[in-house]
């Protein structure tokens, strides 16, 4: 937790300064997440602000301070997947239409070889999202909270608000499509070693 | 097309890891937190007004309600339309002892014998 409970409990109560202190330390975060979830530098600021105007106007539903990380995760993913569904700018990117250069460079990256530069960070980007391209706004959302953000199968349930035999099918699923979208399902792994 | 070589997975993870670096969180602008707090006020005024309006429509609604409720009633005090119920108007209309509809039709039929 970037706030103790007190901020959260007094910003509930209306506290104006107390919701501009959980703005100030959570909004990095929250810009580096939709960054990477919707791929557009220049909206990212707005769909953050969504994201905190959101929380100003629910923050009075929120039953336990305890459970305010996973209701902003929430929050955000929500913006996110709004945001994307408006959007529907995705072209129906195979692996196919990536350049031979962005196929090298995904297999040069699982056998850590590639240099790090500007140019190499500009090349990943435009393969993740080239890939992500082809698979809905929800698979791309879940897995970019998994394998990009990092968040536990614990903390996913509490975003998600399934239990974790569910999120582990929806995973598998999702990594399915992706790699589907790749031009060849990936074998060997299984829902059960999805997590 | 292309085909991912060795396992998918291990290159979707690399890839996916990569990515996280290659998309560091931009640095909030400086107007950051001022226009965050417009979008607040204006959705409060916008909400704030649409309360007011919906009030002042609920108070409207009240006010006509009791004013047709005491026209009503005042009209019911002084009937000069509609003094007797619909069967009692159509019983006084054609009552049942009236003889044009009760008395039974005589048919003079000597006159027709006798042309």
């Amino acid at each position: 937790m970037l706030v103790d409970f007190d901020l959260i409990r007094r910003a509930q109560k209306g506290d104006s300064a107390a919701f501009n202190e959980i703005v100030l330390a959570y909004r990095k975060r929250i810009l580096g997440t939709i960054t990477r979830l919707i791929a557009r530098t220049e909206d990212v600021e707005d769909v953050a602000q969504e994201v905190f105007l959101r929380l100003y106007f629910s923050l009075d539903q929120l039953r336990t301070a305890e459970v305010f990380e996973p209701w902003l995760y929430r929050l955000t993913v929500n913006a996110a997947y709004d945001y994307l569904r408006k959007q529907r700018r995705r072209q129906e990117y195979r692996m196919s239409d990536l350049s031979e250069q962005q196929v090298m460079l995904a297999d040069a990256l699982a056998g850590g070889k590639a240099e790090q530069d500007e140019n190499y960070q500009k090349r990943i980007r435009e393969s993740v999202q080239a890939l992500l391209g082809g698979v809905s706004e929800a698979d791309r959302i879940l897995l970019m909270l998994k394998e990009v953000e990092g968040l536990s199968l614990k903390e996913l349930e509490k975003v998600y608000k399934v239990n974790e035999n569910a999120l582990k099918v929806r995973l598998f699923r999702a990594r399915q499509r992706v790699l589907k979208a790749c031009g060849s399902v990936g074998k060997g792994r299984t829902p059960a070693n999805a997590g | 097309m292309y085909s991912m070589n060795g396992s998918e997975d291990e290159k979707l993870d690399a890839l996916l890891r990569a990515y996280r670096d290659a998309c560091p969180a931009p640095e909030p602008s400086p107007n950051f937190m001022p226009h965050l707090w417009q979008r607040i006020e204006s959705r409060q005024s916008f909400t704030f007004s649409f309360r007011r309006m919906a009030n002042a429509f609920v108070t409207a609604a009240l006010v006509l309600s009791v004013a047709l409720g005491a026209y009503m009633s005042l009209h019911h005090t002084n009937p000069t339309y509609y003094s007797q119920s619909y069967i009692e108007a159509l019983a006084d209309a054609n009552a049942l002892d009236n003889p044009e509809i009760v008395e039974p039709v005589h048919l003079d039929l000597s006159a027709d014998q006798a042309r």
